[in-house]
């Protein structure tokens, strides 16, 4: 969008700019013609100029200063001053004839001649004093841009944060655990007392660790494990869990309930969600620098997938954009009736000092 | 001797066998109720009812396959049902579709002789069953329908509608066409067409919808009419409405 041809105001303040220009010139440029002669060669001139250098923006356009090369911006902007100082002179010119014969003075003519060069030099000049004026407005109104997209992002960062926060903790799955549990009182009372504990030590557990920036892998499989241990009471065999975790890699750190969005789809769109029920695999290893966790489950490829599928998911990519500012660190993927999601995030050990205190104060 | 009414006979529905222990155990409590099948899954329960004829079903929403809603579909509403689910956000829709209670786990003995006693009082007064379209309506509020269910039976098929070639209305049924086989099931043709994605199904015909995905070209036959060839090879007439509204997708 033109910055000022599409806004009337900003336009007639622009002309109003080059009406004071038209008057410099005349008081410059007069030589020996009258007062009112010269305005009235320079201002119609001048206007009309004004509005043909409105162009630059489009040249501005087709070389934006961010991104253009110098050898190439650079001779294409001059090459256009040119051409505008030659279309200036062409104008002024014309007009100066049409004064001629509308029975102006003759000088005006012979001073217009005798002025050329300068005046094709203040032509090109006038257009690269344009051109600047729209790099500037260009950058003005990036800068502008790149402000409210902050903010929104922020925002969203914000909002993606709290509503992962409360995610995690699916009221759902308190309450039919806590069915579970009713239901074993009468049949099974040890095993109803094991679930009550391992949902207190969940639910303790969330709420510590979901506080902290950041914590160890190996705190986050636990929480996990902890979860899903839960979860096999309820769906009995139907769930069973494989979980690989390479040593060299749970004392890296990682956002808290990073894993909890990840194994309740995994249980609840896939496992939950098919007769037989099925396997749900953990990986965690690393390659280079960075820490890669698998988590595969098979799911029913006819599901119906009006349960606000993906949600978690895409809080998860949004939560982990924001820490890390790649957004490809979550890569789900679903084929032959099995979903399996990556995340990937730089590995970064924990420092060894807090993970030696961590260990003293376990043992 | 005072002579015990008629024992309630009930099935009970739930992918989870907690759960159904739960209820197992709450039922024995009331000497007039006889579970007479228990149920894992949706299949089963269609396959129950439809052999059984309980007098009322204690239904599980989220189960695999087939939910909770879907078996209400499936068996036509023929039976008062208590649903049983630890989410509230299917309430609305269980009392559209005529539940006789909705049981917010985790639940107990009390909550549950409540509903029984609803269950009898709606048995004893021979409500009147809600119509199909009522069901059809409460589904509605779903998105496009992405798969089709239908009873033969007791045995229940899943149809993705993308493996559908077409559907033919015949009198009261719609005929599912997928490749060589037919599926037969109970819903208008105007019904089904406003559950389908409309971008994706066409009314070509008052007799015809068909999947715009199989449709291969369009013949212009002698007269004015012209006719839809399937990727199949299969051919079938398209009305002059129809013409328009598959001209509109494509």
């Amino acid at each position: 969008m033109h910055p000022l041809l599409g806004n009337p105001r900003r336009l007639a303040i622009y002309l109003l700019a080059w009406l004071l220009v038209a008057l410099l010139l005349t008081v410059g440029l007069r030589g020996q013609i009258d007062w009112v002669t010269a305005a009235l060669f320079f201002i119609p001139v001048s206007l009309v100029f004004a509005l043909i250098t409105q162009s630059a923006w489009y040249v501005c356009r087709v070389f934006p200063i961010a991104s253009s090369r110098w050898w190439v911006a650079g001779p294409a902007q001059i090459a256009a001053g040119a051409i505008a100082g030659v279309v200036w002179i062409v104008i002024a010119g014309g007009w100066s004839r049409a004064l001629e014969n509308m029975g102006a003075d003759v000088d005006v003519r012979l001073t217009f001649l005798a002025q050329r060069p300068l005046l094709l030099v203040v032509g090109a000049l006038l257009y690269w004093l344009v051109t600047v004026f729209f790099y500037l407005v260009t950058a003005f109104e990036a800068s502008k841009d790149a402000e409210r997209t902050n903010v929104e992002l922020g925002l969203l960062a914000r909002e993606a944060e709290l509503k992962a926060l409360r995610a995690q903790l699916d009221p759902h799955f308190i309450f039919n655990s806590l069915h579970s549990i009713s239901a074993l009182t009468a049949t099974d009372p040890a095993a109803a007392r094991r679930m009550c504990l391992l949902l207190a030590d969940f639910l303790r557990e969330t709420l510590r660790l979901g506080g902290n920036e950041q914590i160890s892998l190996a705190e986050e499989l636990a929480l996990a494990d902890r979860f899903l241990a839960i979860e096999q009471v309820r769906l009995g065999s139907r769930l069973t869990i494989a979980r690989e975790a390479d040593p060299q890699v749970v004392n890296c750190l990682v956002p808290p309930l990073l894993l909890q969005p990840l194994v309740e789809n995994a249980v609840n769109h896939g496992v939950a969600q098919l007769v037989e029920g099925g396997t749900i695999r953990m990986v965690a290893n690393r390659t280079g620098s960075t820490l890669t966790i698998t988590l595969e489950n098979p799911c029913d490829p006819d599901r119906a997938r009006t349960r606000g599928v993906g949600l978690g998911l895409e809080l998860l990519r949004k939560r982990l954009t924001n820490q890390y500012g790649a957004s490809d660190a979550v890569y789900a993927q679903e084929q032959d009736g099995q979903f399996r999601v990556e995340v990937r995030i730089p590995a970064v050990p924990a420092p060894a000092k807090a993970a030696a205190a961590k260990a003293e104060a376990s043992a | 001797m005072t002579t015990l009414p008629d024992p309630l006979r009930v099935i009970v529905v739930d992918d989870e066998e907690l759960a159904r222990v739960l209820l197992r155990e709450l039922l024995a409590e009331h000497p007039d109720v006889e579970i007479i099948a228990e149920c894992g899954n949706g299949f089963e329960a269609v396959k129950a009812v439809t052999d059984k004829k309980p007098d009322l079903l204690l239904l599980d929403v989220q189960m695999p396959k087939l939910d909770g809603f879907d078996v209400i579909e499936l068996i036509g509403a023929d039976v008062p049902v208590i649903f049983c689910t630890a989410y509230d956000q299917y309430a609305i829709k269980a009392f559209q579709v005529h539940a006789v209670d909705y049981l917010l786990k985790p639940f107990g003995g009390d909550r549950l002789a409540d509903a029984l006693a609803r269950a009898r009082a709606r048995i004893s007064a021979r409500e009147p069953l809600p119509a199909k379209a009522l069901i059809s309506e409460a589904r509605a509020t779903r998105a496009p329908l992405e798969r089709i269910l239908v009873r033969e039976k007791s045995e229940v098929h899943v149809i993705p509608v993308a493996k559908i070639d077409y559907f033919e209305s015949q009198d009261d049924y719609v005929a599912l066409k997928v490749g060589d086989r037919q599926f037969l099931k109970e819903q208008t043709l105007s019904e089904l067409e406003q559950l389908l994605d409309a971008s994706r199904f066409v009314r070509i015909h008052r007799r015809y919808l068909l999947n715009v995905a199989r449709l291969a070209r369009i013949e212009q036959s002698v007269t004015d009419s012209r006719v839809a060839v399937l990727q199949d090879g299969s051919e079938l007439p398209i009305s002059r409405g129809g013409y328009a509204r598959l001209k509109e997708i494509l």
